[in-house]
């Protein structure tokens, strides 16, 4: 579904991304961990085609597309989704009006009608249920004034309603109290189907015991220098980084 | 002494024009004549004009409008808000049509109509009030004004009355073959403790060329309240003057919103004063300017006795080749102990040609104040823009939604609701072309 080949990117002068391979098969769910500062949440960048990042080699294709010649948008209409690592406040901007938006843009670029009024709060309703998110978020500004967990949950409630194929999970547990990594949990996996792939950038052994990944990468110095199965996860909570040979931070 | 050259036009006397044999009031037109006179053209030299040269306004040879125009209800229909539930005053070319008004159930100690009417069947209820507030030294627009001073509304309401619907000033402007002048003079007067709402909509009836030069005085007495609305939707070719005089009594309450989106070229005045103690203003504001647009508002709020507060809060958004000034001022008079004011102007420019020339000034000679201003110019933000397409919607509307989220805080505090609505969808219609 997604093949990132020798991918290398720059910011400004500096290379981060340094010839990075990744492939992720269809309905597999794919963990990346790796220090601070080497590189998680450009590759999420990159991917998703985020304005300020040149790339300088390689290639990454999602179904046979490639990816890199795309707007943003037409990237989500082609079923990728980013849940941001620092979700963005928009003042002004109300929250149900956003995702009705978002929702049939996608739906159009698709050839589906797009949803009325009333089909569109049903199924609203239905998925903030599943992430036990209170509906006065809804007619709130997108994200403005909304707790950190809140605006992580608001994440992965978006992704249950636009039902990407593969989605990008961005650290999405940091900041989450231990229930509401259960609920975001709960969300990510009442999602989970054959056709549904899943990127899960984290740091934490945890969220891996409640979404069990197919693979584990360790990305360190703009590579991904390491993968393996779950236990490489396990490996990692208990030695750090540094018997892979890296330092402990950029 | 002979008018300034290019208003002669301007001052050609109605054939017939109200209050014809009113001393008073004769004695005040005639006054404005010489001011204006006196004033002669300004310069891009004088300060109140130092953004904008007049050249442009008096090239297009403007005449006075003073045939009445006939117009079926149905030719208004496009322009009504359907939901609005308003005691509904409508001038076409600056005079009132009875027939397109709707002014029924009227609570009892309230006048509203048309000035030419009231100056023709009761002159001394506007005997004192005509000019009390704009005063005898008045800039060169309102003098103009006030020398072809002839119909507009009149508002008038008793001590303590509350009216239970808005007013809705609906001014609509219909062209003829020679570029019209409507010259548009209301006065508002709230007595002791009265309450009111008044929603101004200025909008042409197509997208021809005229000029609109509106006055409008409020007086507010001691308690009083009014909520005011001001929609600027004039014909893409238009030039709008609005001169805007507010006085204040003791512990009265004035919020207007003023919306500025339409004309090629607009002008707007505000000036409060404050007179009596513990009164609150509350100025917003939100103008959108494009494409060949210039759009200057100037402020001027005096605080001149104790314990006042103003807000002064201005939004604009600028594109394509639009250009805007504000000039906002806030004066507090030695007296003016304990006055809280703050003013704020933030702009959100699209593109590069669009430009914004923004001089908030405060004046304090009070020593015991807390007053503030701020301003802001930006652009939109590239991570909320990346945000909003990361979840598939386009540019385009990407930037709308952002645009009209900047614009949300001075829309959502319009109402009645279906005001509010046809407000927000203008809006979004206009930025539509700027993005
Ligand atoms: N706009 C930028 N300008 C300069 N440097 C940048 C920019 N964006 C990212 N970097 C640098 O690129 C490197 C990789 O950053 P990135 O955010 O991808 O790391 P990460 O792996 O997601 O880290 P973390 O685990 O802390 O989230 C860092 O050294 C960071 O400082
Ligand atoms: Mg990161």
């Amino acid at each position: 579904m997604l093949s990132v080949k020798g991918l290398k990117a720059k910011v400004g002068e500096k290379e981060i991304l340094k010839g990075l391979d990744l492939e992720i098969g269809r309905g597999e769910v794919h963990a990346i961990m790796g220090p601070n500062g080497s590189g998680k949440s450009t590759l999420a960048h990159v991917l998703s085609g985020r304005d300020g990042y040149t790339v300088t080699g390689g290639s990454a294709t999602f179904d046979g597309q490639d990816l890199l010649a795309l707007t943003p948008e037409e990237r989500a209409h082609l079923g990728l989704f980013l849940a941001f690592q620092y979700p963005v406040e928009l003042p002004g901007v109300n929250n149900t009006y956003f995702l009705k938006a978002a929702l049939n843009a996608i739906r159009t670029a698709r050839g589906q009608p797009e949803l009325d009024a009333v089909a569109f709060m049903r199924l609203m309703k239905e998925r903030l249920k599943v992430l036990h998110l209170d509906d006065s978020l809804l007619k709130r500004p997108v994200n403005f004034g909304f707790s950190g967990g809140e605006k992580k949950r608001n994440e992965i409630f978006q992704m249950a309603l636009l039902e990407p194929k593969l989605a990008i999970l961005d650290e999405t547990d940091s900041g989450l109290d231990i229930d509401a990594l259960r609920i975001v949990a709960d969300g990510v996996n009442a999602l989970r189907n054959p056709e549904r792939s899943v990127i899960l950038v984290t740091h934490y052994q945890r969220l891996l015991d409640y979404i069990q990944p197919d693979y584990v990468h360790v990305l360190a110095q703009g590579q991904i220098i390491r993968s393996g199965g779950k236990s490489l996860a396990l490996e990692l909570e208990e030695k750090g980084y540094g018997w892979l040979g890296i330092e402990e931070a950029a | 002494m002979s008018p300034a050259p290019g208003f002669e036009q301007w001052l050609a006397p109605a054939p017939a024009s109200a209050g014809g044999r009113l001393d008073w009031l004769q004695t005040q037109r005639a006054a404005a004549r010489l001011s204006v006179a006196a004033q002669g053209v300004p310069g891009t030299k004088q300060e109140a004009w130092r953004y904008t040269s007049l050249s442009r306004l008096l090239e297009q040879g403007f005449v006075p409008a003073v045939e009445p125009v006939t117009l079926r209800p149905e030719a208004l229909e496009p322009r009504l808000i359907p939901e609005l539930d308003a005691y509904r005053v409508v001038l076409v070319n600056g005079r009132f049509v009875p027939g397109l008004s709707a002014l029924e159930g009227l609570p009892p100690g309230v006048r509203v109509g048309s000035l030419a009417e009231l100056l023709a069947t009761d002159p001394d209820a506007l005997k004192d009030r005509l000019n009390a507030v704009a005063g005898p030294d008045q800039s060169l627009f309102t003098a103009l004004n006030t020398a072809g001073l002839d119909d507009g509304l009149v508002a008038i309401m008793g001590p303590g009355v509350c009216l239970p619907r808005p007013i809705e000033l609906i001014h609509l402007s219909v062209g003829a073959a020679a570029p019209l002048l409507a010259q548009p003079r209301h006065l508002v007067v709230l007595e002791t403790g009265a309450q009111a709402h008044l929603i101004e909509r200025y909008v042409g009836l197509t997208d021809g060329l005229y000029c609109t030069n509106s006055v409008l005085e409020v007086m507010l007495g001691a308690d009083a309240v009014l909520e005011h609305q001001r929609v600027q939707l004039e014909s893409p070719k238009a030039f709008h003057l609005a001169a805007l005089y507010v006085r204040l009594g003791a512990a009265s309450n004035y919020r207007c919103i003023n919306i500025a989106v339409g004309a090629a070229w607009a002008r707007t005045d505000l000036r409060v004063r404050f007179t009596g103690e513990d009164a609150v203003c509350d100025l917003q504001g939100l103008y959108l300017v494009g494409e060949r647009q210039l759009l200057d508002i100037h402020l001027d709020v005096d605080h001149q006795v104790p314990r006042c507060r103003s807000r002064e809060y201005f939004k604009g958004i600028l594109y394509g080749k639009g250009r805007a000034v504000f000039d906002g001022r806030v004066h507090v008079a030695r007296d003016a102990q304990q006055t809280d004011a703050a003013m704020t102007n933030r702009n959100l420019v699209l593109c590069e040609g669009a430009e914004i020339d923004t001089k908030p000034q405060l004046e304090i000679e009070a020593d015991d104040v807390k007053c503030s201003h701020g301003t802001t110019v930006g652009e939109l933000d590239p991570e909320q823009l990346f945000y909003l397409r990361s979840r598939g919607i386009g540019a385009p509307l990407a930037r709308r939604m952002l645009c009209l989220g900047f614009a949300a805080e001075v829309l959502d505090a319009l109402g009645p609701e279906a005001l509010r609505m046809h407000v927000a969808e203008e809006v979004g219609h206009r930025l539509e072309q700027a993005t």
